[in-house]
């Protein structure tokens, strides 16, 4: 038979802990709503300028530009890790994290010179436990990135690419396919080779009868949309992982305030039965004394 | 002959009633029987001592009698109150009751080797008297303080858990707690198979209320077990003591003194290290708590007798090495509701030298023996005698089991993924430790389908080290239930894998 106290403070301090998870809940719900609304505003644009590239291929054009370019030998490769700046969201960043150990040592393997960076806190203490040193590290990223944040990012990734100081970029995310469905993804963003490929088949149906007229040429108008398109996708993988986090720690909070919920009755199952059975057992030693007595 | 005057005669057979009287024996008369007490009156200034002996041999309508009742209180008026160390059934009042004029006696020395006996020392294993030279009364008092041993030496069973986190000492006493259903006899008898089998010396085995059947186990088990390559059977080296469960309480309540008694010969005649095994110490004070209301005590805290620390105490004492021979005893204490802050248990605590808490949560994982590595522990566990290595092991083990231990409520509301990479790393290797707690047991080789597994402390050491290091963190958890050392949880994982 436990000590009663001892089960009451523990129940007490659950329930704390009950009443955190459940705020918490509460809160990323209300911070998933908002960043759903973002990520689908910024779903429309993305599609757009994709359609847009995708278009300009089809107007039977050279397409060529640097980025696109997959390039011979691969010298420099860097790998970006998106995951949250806080925990309490379950597997989320430990999902994220251990998606990007095994990206990080096939690209370690692979490729003589590969660099790691990291955006929010649990990823870079993530690596930092497996001893790995980071390159650069951001915890800016809440849960409203902004596209001016992203973008002075992807500017760096393009001038070092341009420059040749970086021949391939990996990003991994949790893509958010739905409310009740999140992924882990490892997708290569740099050279980007992937572009026409990934939307070529839903464009032809939408887009085949549309017809452009390129003013003051397709090549200028390329220059100006394969970087965007770039920092585009970037954007993207920025604001996924933000709505997914929310969503994964909606749902690790309330699976928390059930299961401290469980917790509580149970220990309150044992509290009630320990403090019975010493009311019982006092109860006995007082009756079995007056006995003695008489 | 005596007249008393004022009693009946109620006993019918005129030749008991003849036996008794020719003799100058110090005869009594029953006056009440309460349970297993019972009151006789003697001659004022005949009043038998306090322990002594009283003995009721008659024939009664058919009836056979023979008991045995000792002397507990002495009530005034002649009269003394007695507890029976057999049944009471069939008593009547005016029945002759004659003093032996001391304590019970058992018959000590080498015939006593190789059988068994129940608590007046009579032998129960159909085989004939034991012809002995000496018989020593039961009630003895421990030795004095001067003659006690202080050497301190670390007793190895081949048992991991027991090793490392709770060494035994030898000539010392260890004790297994734990509720019902956990396996104590089992982890004695196993004590038993690897420690006597290995021992030169001799042992005594204490059968205080478990059940008959355990009794008979173990009997036959010594018989087939043999000491080391001599061929000899570990029961030519033991004798058997055994007050069961369906014995009346006073057989319960001194059937360990006699065990202990014959150990004691062992020890101050032959010089030789003895063994004491005793299951289960529990029922020592729960019969004693039986017989306490029926003396006229007062009940203390939680019904038990108000005398149970010093019953407790008497007893325990006598268990002791002294300059001349070691006794190392292993006692097996029943928790009662798994509540160890119950009195009976309680009391035990104090006394031993090592004690192993076996754990209902633990058995309930599957994990044999279910002993709590927190819970239990040892006074020799201690750098001056074991050795920095060895203690910094053990602690190590314990750090991270205690750590786990403390996240346990964080990891069933949130989940492990919520740990730092620390605590979860830490929480991988307790899982892994806790399984390679295990080990299969020589006499549990039916229910694990496993060999014993005798693994060496340098090996023990070795293996928790290495856990601890975490060069086997890649092990799955599965590969270190039952295994000996550590590199056998590698063959095991080998093995699975190849299926």
């Amino acid at each position: 038979m436990a000590n009663p106290k001892e089960l009451d403070k523990r129940r007490k301090s659950i329930r704390n802990m009950r009443r955190i998870t459940r705020t918490m809940e509460l809160i990323a719900t209300a911070r998933f709503k908002k960043a759903m609304d973002r990520a689908s505003a910024a779903t429309a644009y993305t599609e757009r300028i994709t359609q847009l590239v995708s278009d300009l291929t089809k107007a039977g054009l050279e397409v060529s530009h640097p980025l696109l370019e997959q390039r011979e030998q691969t010298e420099n490769a860097k790998l970006l890790v998106l995951t949250g700046n806080r925990g309490f969201c379950g597997g989320f960043n430990g999902n994220l994290l251990r998606a990007g150990m095994s990206r990080w040592n096939d690209l370690t393997s692979s490729i003589p010179h590969v660099g790691a960076e990291a955006s929010g806190k649990k990823g870079i203490a993530g690596f930092g436990f497996q001893g790995i040193e980071l390159e650069e590290q951001f915890t800016q990223f809440e849960d409203k990135p902004t596209f001016d944040e992203v973008e002075v990012i992807a500017n760096r990734y393009l001038e070092d690419y341009l420059a040749g100081k970086l021949d391939r970029l990996d990003v991994v995310y949790m893509k958010f396919n739905s409310i009740a469905r999140q992924s882990v993804a490892v997708e290569t963003l740099l050279p980007l080779g992937s572009l026409q490929v990934a939307t070529e088949d839903e464009e032809e149906a939408s887009s085949s009868d549309t017809i452009y007229e390129f003013l003051p040429s397709p090549a200028s108008i390329l220059e100006e949309v394969v970087p965007t398109s770039f920092k585009v996708k970037l954007f993207k993988c920025f604001l996924d992982s933000a709505v997914s986090e929310q969503v994964a720690r909606m749902v690790a909070m309330k699976a928390a305030t059930d299961n401290a919920g469980d917790l509580i009755k149970e220990l309150s199952m044992r509290y009630n039965r320990a403090r019975q059975g010493r009311i019982t057992s006092e109860l006995m030693d007082l009756v079995g004394g007056v006995e003695a007595l008489k | 002959m005596r007249h008393i005057a004022g009693t009946h005669f109620y006993i019918s057979n005129p030749k008991i009633e003849n036996s008794m009287a020719t003799a100058t024996k110090n005869i009594g008369h029953i006056t009440q029987i309460i349970g297993s007490t019972f009151d006789v009156e003697f001659e004022e200034d005949q009043l038998p001592a306090i322990f002594n002996a009283l003995k009721i041999v008659s024939e009664h309508k058919g009836v056979k009698i023979n008991l045995t009742g000792e002397v507990q209180q002495q009530l005034g008026g002649g009269r003394v109150r007695c507890v029976a160390l057999g049944s009471t059934d069939g008593l009547i009042r005016g029945q002759e009751c004659v003093d032996t004029g001391g304590p019970i006696t058992v018959p000590v020395g080498e015939a006593t080797l190789g059988r068994v006996f129940n608590v007046t020392g009579d032998p129960v294993d159909g085989r004939g008297e034991v012809k002995t030279e000496e018989r020593w009364a039961i009630h003895r008092s421990a030795p004095p303080l001067e003659t006690l041993s202080t050497k301190t030496e670390l007793f190895e069973t081949g048992i991991k858990v027991i090793d490392l986190l709770t060494p035994f000492v030898r000539g010392g006493k260890a004790g297994l707690f734990g509720g019902a259903g956990l396996g104590k006899t089992v982890i004695l008898t196993e004590l038993i198979a690897r420690i006597a089998s290995a021992h030169g010396g001799y042992s005594v085995f204490a059968g205080v209320g478990e059940r008959t059947r355990e009794g008979t186990d173990l009997w036959l088990e010594m018989q087939e077990a043999k000491i080391g390559d001599t061929g000899r059977s570990v029961i030519d080296q033991t004798c058997m003591v055994f007050g069961q469960m369906n014995e009346p309480p006073g057989a319960r309540l001194r059937v360990a003194l006699s065990a202990l008694t014959m150990a004691e010969y062992f020890r101050d005649k032959t010089g030789a290290d003895t063994l004491l095994f005793v299951d289960n110490i529990f029922r020592f004070s729960q019969a004693g708590s039986e017989v306490s209301a029926l003396l006229g005590r007062m009940p203390s805290a939680v019904g038990y007798q108000p005398t149970l620390a010093s019953e407790m105490g008497a007893l325990q004492e006598r268990i002791a090495s002294t300059d001349k021979g070691a006794i190392t005893s292993v006692q097996a204490v029943y928790v009662p509701a798994d509540d160890p802050t119950d009195p009976a248990p309680a009391t035990a605590f104090g006394q031993l030298d090592a004690f192993l808490y076996l754990e209902r949560s633990i058995s309930e994982k599957g994990i044999y023996p279910a002993v709590d590595p927190l819970a239990s522990s040892s006074r020799i566990l201690d750098p001056q005698y074991v050795g920095d290595r060895h203690f910094n092991c053990a602690r190590r083990v314990q750090t991270i089991l205690q750590r786990y231990r403390e996240l346990q409520d964080i990891i069933a509301i949130l989940g492990v993924d919520e740990l730092p990479e620390e605590d979860r790393q830490v929480v991988h290797r307790a899982r892994r430790i806790e399984r390679f707690l295990s080990q299969p047991f020589l006499v549990a080789e039916v229910f694990t389908g496993k060999p014993g597994e005798i693994t060496s402390l340098e090996d023990t050491i070795r293996s928790f080290e290495e856990i601890c290091d975490g060069k086997w963190d890649h092990l799955p958890e599965d590969a270190f239930m039952y295994v000996g050392a550590i590199e056998q949880a590698e063959e095991q994982w080998k093995k699975s894998q190849e299926k």
